[in-house]
């Protein structure tokens, strides 16, 4: 997406009419901008700060506050895993070891084919699964960590 | 008993219209809207005795009572979707498989309080969810259940999801309504409470997904049939998410009140391996660990407190005998951690401190003195500013008082012995 078609994104989102306040338009505006940039940059928040009159600072602290927002660049796929009480108890150290083993990266970080983000996450709700890991917005419950080629697989991995 | 608040799910389709029209759906509403006033409807909730299920237990109709009093306009009914306490997964089930209960629940509740809007605070983790809440919403449109003069009546109420973008601590209803205003999610000082000074300040009501499931139940059948359901005092039926180290993890819907033990052997089908049970946090990450011997305690509000922990969202986490404690609560700390704002001292230091002995502790490192140091910080984050620094400590405090023997032998055998290598 370019930053010209953004804005215009962000103008339709105001004419939608669902918030009574500009400010509130400013975690959707900045979804908007997760799912369409490699990053949440400053230009980005430079025009949601312009479309709505928030200061810029407000909108910044507000990017950088969720953890599902990215002001650093991710990969095309963000890959995570969750570490939290019941998939800990049921293994998903080892799976986040694994990943980092097969895609050559440490947590947190890209892989330099700008594919894949691996990230350790807090739960995502899907304790009957565990361990659970998405990638983007698809799930894999009762992960085994054989099964992790299969799964990056699907998204272009081209490792074996 | 019979199924309640999971009536709908194993029934194909049961998120779409059709499907929970068939089954009786949206019937309540149209009863509250035609046959009863708004204040009949806040009677019936109050008679029911439901309280929060969110983790507060705060009785419904009474939070009703009080933003249907408030005379500001316009007034906000908001859905606290925000699902984020660890291991708590039954308001996805809901959202998932029955939205059109949680909005039958929130037309009932808006109705009975006079909102105008409604919001539902969806976590971001949940991005089928957001699809599935809005097409459900769409279809209530397209049915006349949403809208201006709903049904022909005096009562307008328009409904939207609000996706928040990860953070627990937009669980807390104020720092969800600070959120909502596109904010950082960092809690207000109460009072005023969000019912007469919530989003933009004005009434604003904020009920968990499963409180608001049970509305429709209560309306159609009555409050006293609903306060006859399980315990006397906290009655209702229950959703109680189930996982860790057990056979069958799950969501279970049971009466209020069902024994812990009877929900981790009987239902969810006891410990892997047919281990030995070694310790239980009862309501999610934020309640203090029972141990093995505890386990008879009846699942409510007030048989927990009175037992030293908490219901909180009910969720159920199993460890067994090959787990270690130590290395489960720096696991829940480090979350609270990772959650806290940061906005008050206790609770941005307090955190960062325990996890930082627990490592030390886990990593063989630790010294005896640790251990006082450990409940002393605990002690002092009681005086956080929100409910999540208050409770944050509750896993370590709980597991050195209970489980000392086993952070000693840490200290002694300088490693941990759950370890291998």
């Amino acid at each position: 997406m370019t930053y010209d078609e953004f804005r215009e994104e962000v103008r339709k989102l105001k004419e939608e009419g669902k918030y009574p306040s500009l400010k509130s338009y400013t975690l959707p505006a900045l979804w908007i901008a997760e799912k369409n940039f490699p990053c949440i940059d400053h230009e980005v928040m430079r025009i949601i700060s312009s479309e709505l009159g928030v200061p810029l600072v407000e909108v910044e602290e507000a990017a950088r506050f969720y953890a599902m927002f990215h002001t650093e660049r991710k990969g095309k796929y963000v890959i995570r895993v969750c570490t939290n009480l019941s998939c800990m108890l049921n293994g998903s150290y080892s799976l986040l070891e694994e990943l980092e083993r097969l895609l050559g990266v440490k947590v947190g970080e890209t892989t330099k084919d700008g594919l894949f983000t691996l990230e350790e996450y807090e739960c995502m709700g899907l304790c009957d699964g565990a361990p659970a890991i998405t990638v983007n917005e698809e799930r894999f419950l009762k992960v085994k960590k054989e099964e992790l080629p299969t799964i990056l697989k699907k998204f272009g991995w081209k490792g074996d | 008993m019979e199924k309640l608040l999971l009536r709908n799910v194993e029934k194909e389709n049961s998120h779409t219209i059709e499907v929970y029209l068939k089954g009786g759906g949206y019937r309540a509403f149209q009863k509250a809207l035609k046959e009863m006033s708004p204040e009949d409807v806040v009677e019936e909730v109050k008679l029911s005795g439901l309280r929060g299920r969110g983790g507060a237990g705060f009785p419904t109709g009474l939070k009703w009572e009080f933003a249907a009093a408030d005379i500001k306009e316009p007034k906000f009914f908001v859905c606290n979707a925000d699902e984020g306490e660890p291991c708590t997964f039954k308001d996805r089930v809901i959202i998932e498989k029955d939205p059109h209960a949680l909005i039958e629940g929130m037309l009932i509740g808006a109705y009975a309080t006079g909102c105008r809007y409604g919001y539902i605070y969806l976590r971001g983790e949940y991005p089928i969810g957001r699809k599935i809440l809005e097409r459900a919403i769409s279809e209530a449109y397209q049915k006349g259940f949403l809208g201006e003069n709903i049904l022909g009546s005096d009562f307008s109420f328009d409904l939207y999801v609000h996706s928040g973008a990860g953070a627990y601590i937009c669980g807390e209803e104020t720092a969800l309504i600070e959120s909502m205003e596109g904010k950082r999610g960092e809690p207000r000082i109460k009072p005023p409470f969000p019912v007469n000074a919530g989003y933009l300040w004005k009434p604003t009501v904020v009920n968990n997904v499963e409180t608001l499931a049970n509305i429709p139940l209560i309306i159609e059948r009555g409050g006293k049939w609903y306060s006859q359901i399980g315990s006397p005092d906290c009655p209702g039926p229950k959703l109680f998410p189930v996982s860790g180290k057990v056979k069958r993890p799950g969501v279970y819907e049971l009466p209020m009140g069902t024994k812990l033990e009877e929900i981790i052997f009987e239902h969810a089908g006891g410990i892997v391996k047919d281990r030995k049970l070694k310790a239980v946090f009862p309501g999610g990450a934020s309640s203090s660990v029972l141990t093995s011997e505890e386990i008879s305690v009846p699942m409510d509000f007030p048989s927990l407190a009175k037992a030293g922990t908490m219901l909180g969202s009910g969720a159920i986490m199993v460890l067994d005998e090959t787990d270690c404690i130590v290395n489960a609560a720096l696991r829940l700390i480090k979350f609270f951690r990772h959650e806290s704002c940061g906005k008050c001292t206790p609770c941005r230091e307090g955190t960062d401190w325990l996890v930082r002995i627990l490592e030390r502790i886990e990593g063989g490192r630790g010294v005896e003195e640790d251990l006082e140091v450990v409940l002393s910080v605990c002690e002092t984050m009681e005086n956080s500013f929100c409910g999540l620094g208050m409770a944050a400590h509750n896993p370590v405090g709980s597991t050195v008082r209970k489980f000392k023997e086993e952070y000693l032998a840490h200290i002694k055998g300088g490693k941990c012995p759950f370890r291998s290598s």
